[in-house]
């Protein structure tokens, strides 16, 4: 699984980074740092669940990308 | 009174009846749009949903800063203030929030009663506030009046409405410029002394650009975290279940801030103004046309959620739009965020049981859904 953030949607709610803080984090604006664009296996659901909490739908999941 | 206390039961009405609604009651006809895709739309669409200055008069004389600037300039804005309210720049605040609302509540846990509102809602976040942006804490009471004078005037027709926000606007204006001049003598370590060595895009901020910041933040800051701990505190005593929860699970506690800021949206909607003729749902708008986004609707609408009507502090997913969305986003939401959390943690902590005072009838103030009298005995 891959995870990317679209930075022109982004506009640094922080929901990612505080409910998947092993995946997302803050940069010094508060908007998505994702730690690593490959998700291993482990962290796919709270991958997901930060992506499926963005209210601007920034976060996108690529389910078919496989890890690293 | 009925209608603010449950606009959950108002929203649904507009959403199945009005969607998009114009209202001539005030004089100047405007639009008021309730459905959350509606509202999801005109939100991100800023070149069309415009948040100039003329979207919203309360009491300012320019633009405020950043809320009344739109895209591209707005971003020069959010860059200089975005850090300032960043995660990193709040967590470091906790420690000290916490102390305080432990010292509020120590004045009250043993009376088994107080006015919740003006025992922890009004004094916590208006002194957080004023003491990063750097205004005199003795004046606190001064402040508070001010910006109810903004928000809630008390007036009975549109015209006295105007007359009282521009004058307790010049009165806030005047305070401001106080402070800005006491800085500009002397720095300290505020966000008023950092606006005054700040940069934009090459060049200093102007004196004008310092005091339309502040004049924002002075409205915002002493207002929204107040209301919302009222609209949190106020569901909480009507609902013991969910009360219960918080008591023996405190970890359901940042789920729950979320989940009320969903249902009881405490800033019930905000102001865009049409730059051209537009359409919402197939309503036609026309241009220049003040536009009331009801956030409140746009988090309740059974269209756009599951279980809309239920509070349900395990929902999965949660994209509510109580501090907005687009570029406009509330710039203070970590700060209010984590507010919330460290007083819901330390008052069921101190204060597990606990009620409404018996006969009280909330009465929440429009728009911004403050109750001033909120009597809670335990």
């Amino acid at each position: 699984m891959r995870i990317s953030v679209d930075l022109d949607r982004c506009t640094g709610h922080g929901r990612c980074y505080t409910l998947a803080p092993e995946v997302y984090e803050p940069d010094d604006e508060g908007y998505c740092v994702i730690l690593a664009a490959d998700v291993p296996v482990e962290l796919a659901d709270k991958a997901r669940l930060g992506a499926r909490n963005c209210p601007e739908d920034a976060i996108t999941v690529h389910e078919d990308a496989s890890a690293g | 009174m009925a209608a603010n206390a449950n606009p959950q039961a108002i929203y649904k009405l507009m959403r199945d009846n009005v969607p998009v609604m114009e209202d001539t009651s005030t004089g100047v006809p405007s639009t008021v749009v309730a459905l959350h895709a509606d509202i999801w739309a005109l939100l991100h669409d800023p070149k069309v949903f415009s948040s100039s200055y003329d979207a919203v008069h309360i009491g300012q004389i320019r633009p405020l800063i950043p809320l009344q600037i739109d895209p591209p300039r707005h971003a020069i804005y959010r860059r200089l203030l975005d850090p300032l309210f960043a995660p990193r720049r709040v967590a470091p605040l906790e420690a000290r929030t916490r102390a305080l609302v432990t010292e509020l509540i120590d004045a009250v846990v043993d009376d088994g009663a107080c006015n919740f509102h003006a025992a922890v809602a009004e004094p916590l976040p208006s002194t957080v506030f004023l003491q990063l942006l750097g205004l005199p804490l003795a004046r606190r009471d001064e402040f508070i009046a001010l910006k109810d004078g903004i928000i809630r005037p008390p007036a009975t027709t549109p015209d006295e409405r105007t007359a009282m926000v521009n004058e307790t606007g010049a009165e806030i204006y005047a305070a401001l410029e106080e402070v800005v001049a006491a800085r500009a003598e002397q720095r300290e370590d505020d966000f008023v002394s950092a606006f005054l060595d700040a940069e934009v895009d090459g060049r200093q901020l102007s004196h004008e650009e310092v005091i339309d910041i502040c004049y924002l933040f002075f409205l915002a800051g002493l207002d929204t975290v107040t209301a919302s701990l009222d609209c949190m505190l106020a569901f909480l005593a009507r609902h013991p279940e969910h009360r219960r929860r918080l008591v023996e699970d405190p970890e359901v506690i940042p789920h729950a801030v979320e989940e009320l800021l969903r249902w009881e949206t405490p800033v019930a909607g905000v102001a865009r103004i049409t730059a051209e003729a537009t359409e919402l749902s197939g309503c036609p708008i026309p241009a220049h046309q003040p536009v009331m986004v009801m956030l409140g609707s746009a988090n309740t609408d059974e269209r756009s959620w599951p279980a809309a009507d239920e509070v349900d502090f395990d929902r999965e997913v949660n994209k509510h739009l109580a501090f907005g969305g687009g570029v406009h986003r509330c710039l203070g939401s970590h700060l209010a965020r984590m507010e919330l959390r460290v007083v819901l943690e330390e008052w069921h902590a101190r204060v597990p049981e606990y009620r409404l005072a018996d006969g009280t009838e909330l009465a929440y103030s429009q728009g911004l859904r403050q109750i001033d009298h909120l009597p809670l005995v335990w």
